[in-house]
């Protein structure tokens, strides 16, 4: 066994090149478990190593200074050193233990949440993601902490970075999960609602052996923000649903689905005495902004409604038919959606008439075809990774075997046993 | 703290790189664990936001300002009150708060160069919305008195009706680069190909 003082000498001398490291490792390793007995002894032995150049020596000699309960007195002392260790390591040699380095900053995030300062982990954690991400659509465990601060810290323009990379490489599901919550919180904020729409839906039928909470509250958000972008909610997941969201997710949201139902009578009347019956439940939900947001898109949808009957109608008719109290009104609302492009139409304030316009939009610009062209490109990119995976799944051993079993089982009648490209 | 990026692009009013220069500022220096709080030029931080039309990240800003510094510092919160009257689709309000307010020195040419591009984005929405408008109402929305908002549309070809005072909004014929890339055309042909055979 060796000892600190060995340690940290050894730690300097080898921590020039990438073959110097890999044998600092092997020994790093080997002295693993007696670092986690020495723990309180390493604090300050970590003045003696440079984060920047002695990373991985660094990492191991913090690893085990993190865990057990902290105090705010420890955190205090705790998160300086770890933030400047996260912001200047090598992403090189700390990828060599990732699951430590993943450790620290999962611990570093709960001491900035426990001093109530998580702005302070922010920076560090987008940081972490960055060197510790093998690439850009790599999702790792430290995704869904790095969004959490973001949100308590209510830096939400921040948490977009990551969250404008496509992810296709998922370890964990927990992960998984947490990221697409976290981000449909992100996109609902910034009143991104397609997008935050797209992220809830992958939570809520993402394969899940049991129904989980995540989903539970990403179901409830799901519904609201698509009353609120899309004026309707449909109850029907689609077909590649795990059974067990099919079977409970409605069981645990049913206030979240008669708020539906009364939003599709489409009298803000009726709507608005069900969240007032129901307003705690939404409360403490902590979902009564969006459920007020439902509300007020309601007005929308009945104007958006009138859009596909009439070319033209006043403006004292479209109070009279959404329940608005004044043409002003009115108007306002349809300025607002006009400004924010949800319908097309002019006013005429002169005649107190408004008319709907079709989508000016013509499909021959430079941008509408480099958009188009990108698009294209995404999809066949996303075509290609699907086929690939296809056929490494067909390849797998785990799967051809369970895939022949049930084959035999089913098929019993017919004698069609495993086809021929299942060679096992 | 060091404000230089911020301080250079105030003086070389380049408005629009002053939220993301102020929200990079931000977690460094919370990263490095300065209480930066009671010196954040939050007023700025909040223009910044509005300048780029991101209420939303001001909003955000604003909840995360502590209580006290909404107490004492006046500025702070008379930048929030113009976001909040954008938040809240207050039109002509947002100049009562921008007109409300003597603004630092510091802040003042911040603030007005918000006030007119705050205008030029008003006057596109009118142009966008309106076939005719009140001058009662364009004056509002653009935040001048009956006339000089009355000169302002004429300039742009809007039309006065004296005996309704009514103004007719003159459409602009949207500009857009139509010219193609023969070789996207190209590429668009090949993918339309390749699905039909």
């Amino acid at each position: 066994m060796q000892s600190v003082e060995n340690l940290v000498t050894q730690i300097q001398g080898l921590s020039s090149s990438a073959s110097d490291i890999s044998v600092l490792h092997n020994i790093l390793k080997a002295a693993d478990d007696s670092l986690r007995s020495e723990s309180p002894r390493l604090l300050p032995s970590l003045d003696q190593l440079d984060p920047s150049k002695h990373s991985l020596g660094y990492l191991y000699f913090l690893e085990p200074c993190v865990y057990g309960t902290i105090t705010k007195e420890r955190a205090n002392t705790l998160v300086p050193i770890i933030a400047r260790f996260i912001t200047s390591c090598v992403a090189e040699q700390i990828r060599l233990a990732p699951e430590k380095f993943i450790t620290v900053c999962r611990r570093f995030k709960e001491q900035v949440m426990l001093l109530e300062v998580p702005i302070r982990g922010v920076g560090p954690l987008l940081t972490a993601i960055h060197k510790i991400q093998a690439s850009t659509e790599h999702l790792t465990a430290l995704h869904p902490e790095f969004l959490q601060l973001c949100l308590s810290s209510k830096c939400y323009k921040t948490g977009l970075s990551v969250l404008e990379d496509d992810i296709y490489e998922v370890n964990q599901p927990r992960d998984f999960f947490l990221y697409c919550y976290y981000g449909g919180m992100i996109f609902i904020g910034q009143k991104r609602f397609q997008k935050a729409l797209e992220l809830l839906h992958n939570v809520v039928t993402a394969p899940m052996p049991t129904i989980n909470a995540i989903a539970c509250e990403a179901y409830k958000k799901y519904i609201l923000v698509s009353l609120i972008h899309h004026g309707q909610f449909s109850t029907n997941l689609p077909k590649y649903t795990s059974s067990a969201a099919q079977r409970n997710l409605k069981n645990f949201c049913q206030s979240y689905i008669e708020l539906a139902n009364s939003y599709n009578t489409g009298k803000v009347a009726e709507l608005e005495t069900y969240v007032r019956v129901n307003m705690e439940k939404f409360e403490s939900d902590n979902n009564l902004g969006l459920v007020k947001q439902v509300i007020s898109s309601m007005y929308k949808r009945n104007i958006q409604r009138l859009t596909q009957t009439y070319l033209t109608l006043s403006l004292q008719d479209i109070a009279n038919t959404v329940q608005l109290n004044s043409p002003k009104e009115a108007e306002m609302h349809v300025l607002q959606m006009i400004q924010d492009g949800q319908i097309y139409a002019t006013i005429n304030q002169k005649d107190g008439m408004v008319r709907f316009l079709e989508d000016p939009e013509q499909y021959k610009t430079c941008e509408m075809i480099e958009h188009i062209d990108s698009s294209i490109q995404r999809i066949m990119a996303l075509s290609k990774k699907l086929t690939a995976m296809d056929e490494l799944l067909s390849c797998d051993h785990l799967y051809l075997a369970k895939a022949g079993r049930e084959r035999q089982r089913f098929d019993f009648d017919d004698f069609d046993t495993v086809p021929q490209k299942f060679n096992i | 703290m060091d404000f230089s990026p911020l301080t250079d692009a105030m003086a070389s009013k380049s408005y629009d790189k002053i939220a993301d220069i102020c929200d990079q500022l931000m977690l460094q220096v919370a990263a490095d664990g300065v209480a930066f709080e009671d010196e954040w030029p939050y007023a700025i931080h909040l223009l910044g936001h509005l300048y780029v039309n991101d209420s939303n990240s001001a909003r955000f800003l604003w909840k995360s300002i502590p209580s006290a510094i909404k107490e004492n510092q006046p500025q702070v919160v008379a930048a929030w009150k113009i976001g909040q009257r954008l938040w809240t689709r207050d039109y002509a309000g947002v100049y009562e708060a921008i007109r409300g307010f003597e603004w630092s020195q510091e802040a003042q040419p911040l603030v007005a160069a918000f006030s007119e591009i705050y205008t030029k984005r008003m006057f596109q929405l009118l142009l966008s919305a309106y076939s005719t408008i009140s001058i009662e109402d364009t004056a509002l929305f653009l935040g001048m008195n009956e006339d000089d908002a009355k000169n302002y549309v004429q300039q742009q070809g809007w039309l006065e009706d004296p005996a309704s005072r009514m103004l007719t909004v003159k459409k602009q014929p949207i500009v857009t680069e139509q010219k193609l890339d023969p070789s996207k055309l190209q590429r668009l042909t090949e993918y339309v190909f390749h699905l039909e055979h």
